[in-house]
């Protein structure tokens, strides 16, 4: 595997029965890059995931992740590896910080890690209180400083805007941009929302069927949508989408977000 | 190692099960009393009616080795139910709060959350047998049963934790059901059938050879242990080793999603 790989995947397939989930995917996953993994529902993205993270086996194929086989030893590359899958979870009886502490203990985290944490993710005012009665958007920045606790060198993330309102998804997108900007962090994170990962990711790869159908530089993907879409439109309905993106842009700054963040978008 | 353990017993903290079987145990040592309350003054037995000829049936007298008895019952079969009921809470909860991927993401060997879940189990199981024991005494003590010497105290807490130490040997195999199935009913319905079936067979010619039925025999006995051959400890100690063995190698070789 070339070093500068942070993700390989080659012709990876995983079958349950006659269902082929994932159908001959091939990936490749620079480091410090973020990589949009986009598709629909069912189009085969957290199982990518899940195969990436050694919690299920493809039934054919080879996953290196960090230049390791995910079917080797799992304990040199998991410990560089932060994730989020699916839906946020949280042992429910812990207290936000109780939680992460679990965590730490078991990366081997630095004790410091907890609160930075804690004060990155804005969850402060929830550190005391269990994870069982937060908000889906808050359970969701818990999950996010769980994965960030131990300073990964890759972050993989399955949808980590679910949940987030809208001032929250500004703040995550700034997070992770931060994250692959000051401190070289690969992220890997799935989609089925275009906005989502059109705002951050520096590739975009589109899944569908368990196969990847695209695979371009964002900038180059928005042209090819662009020249693809010409003309399908009306003009009521470009306007529509100005006022949506217009009044998006006014709640963000009435609610408090930061407003260089609100214009990176 | 340690690290593992002590995450494991964090896991715990703020959590009502452990009060729940501690609970059950000491309900399970006031039923007992109460029904040697009843037996030991007949016109008490008789004006109960039915319960006071539940009380007759279950043969108990008003003493210490019947007592005894009784609690190295509680710690035996009854335990299989309650042992179940916690490891299959301590591996069960991970797929119920869904944090079972978190937990099998980290950069630890899977093989150590199964040991430290069943070291966890068996402190807690420790601390129940402890609790029986405590209120077995202290009601004991309190109903002024006959025939209390040292010997007879020495037989109750040695049979007792005798008892509880051969059910916690069937108990991985519960947690091996709940990783392979990933729900708490299949582990909680398999121990409450075999548990029936021990009882079936403990009257058989298999006996000896059915684990459920070794460690009821083991643990209810009249006037101590019943004296089973090499094999059936044998029995015992390979079941213990197929329910740690399979339990591992379901939590790290199989699917999880």
């Amino acid at each position: 595997m070339a070093v500068d790989l942070a993700i390989r995947a080659r012709d990876v397939r995983k079958e349950y029965g006659a269902v082929h989930a994932v159908d001959g995917l091939d990936l490749a996953v620079h480091r410090g890059e973020i990589y949009g993994f986009l598709g629909r529902n069912g189009a085969g993205k957290t199982t990518t995931i899940r195969m990436l993270l050694g919690l299920i086996r493809p039934t054919a194929g080879v996953v290196e992740v960090l230049g390791h086989d995910v079917a080797g030893p799992r304990r040199e590359w998991l410990r560089r590896v932060g994730f989020l899958v699916e839906s946020a979870s949280a042992y429910p009886n812990l207290t936000v910080r109780e939680n992460l502490e679990l965590h730490r203990r078991l990366t081997g985290a630095p004790r410091r890690s907890v609160e930075e944490q804690i004060e990155r993710l804005d969850l402060g005012a929830y550190a005391t209180r269990r994870a069982g009665t937060l908000s889906l958007g808050n359970k969701q920045r818990l999950s996010l400083a769980r994965a960030l606790l131990h300073s990964p060198e890759l972050l993989v993330l399955d949808e980590p805007a679910n949940g987030l309102d809208p001032a929250g998804i500004v703040e995550v997108r700034e997070l992770l941009r931060s994250a692959a900007r000051d401190h070289g962090v690969t992220v890997f994170m799935s989609s089925h929302i275009l906005a989502e990962v059109a705002h951050l990711a520096d590739r975009i790869g589109i899944v569908h069927a368990g196969r990847l159908v695209e695979e371009a530089p964002r900038d180059v993907l928005a042209q090819r949508a662009r020249e693809y879409l010409a003309g399908a439109f009306t003009e009521q309905q470009r306007q529509d989408a100005l006022l949506t993106a217009d009044l998006e842009r006014y709640f963000l700054a009435r609610t408090g977000a930061d407003a260089e963040a609100v214009d990176r978008g | 190692m340690a690290d593992v353990i002590a995450a494991e017993f964090a896991k715990l903290r703020r959590s009502g099960v452990p009060w729940v079987t501690a609970a059950v145990m000491v309900v399970a040592v006031l039923g007992a009393a109460l029904l040697i309350w009843i037996v030991r003054d007949p016109e008490r037995a008789a004006s109960l009616g039915l319960l006071g000829t539940k009380a007759n049936l279950a043969g108990l007298e008003a003493t210490w080795t019947a007592f005894g008895t009784y609690v190295t019952a509680i710690a035996g079969a009854g335990g299989l139910l309650l042992l179940a009921f916690v490891v299959t809470y301590l591996f069960g909860r991970e797929y119920a709060d869904d944090t079972a991927k978190n937990m099998l993401g980290l950069p630890t060997p899977r093989w150590r959350f199964v040991v430290a879940k069943l070291a966890v189990a068996a402190a807690w199981w420790l601390a129940l047998v402890a609790l029986l024991l405590a209120a077995a005494f202290g009601t004991g003590a309190l109903l002024d049963l006959d025939g209390f010497s040292g010997a007879a105290a020495a037989g109750i807490v040695g049979g007792t934790l005798f008892a509880a130490g051969v059910s916690f040997l069937l108990v991985p195999v519960c947690a091996w059901i709940t990783i392979a199935t990933r729900s708490y009913l299949a582990p909680l319905g398999f121990a409450l059938g075999m548990l029936l079936l021990g009882n079936l067979l403990g009257h058989t010619e298999w006996a000896s050879w059915f684990p459920w039925s070794i460690v009821a025999l083991l643990a209810t006995g009249a006037g101590g242990p019943t004296v089973l051959p090499w094999t059936s400890y044998a029995v015992l100690v390979a079941t213990f080793a197929a329910g740690v063995a399979g339990a591992i190698h379901r939590l790290a070789h199989a699917d999880n999603p």
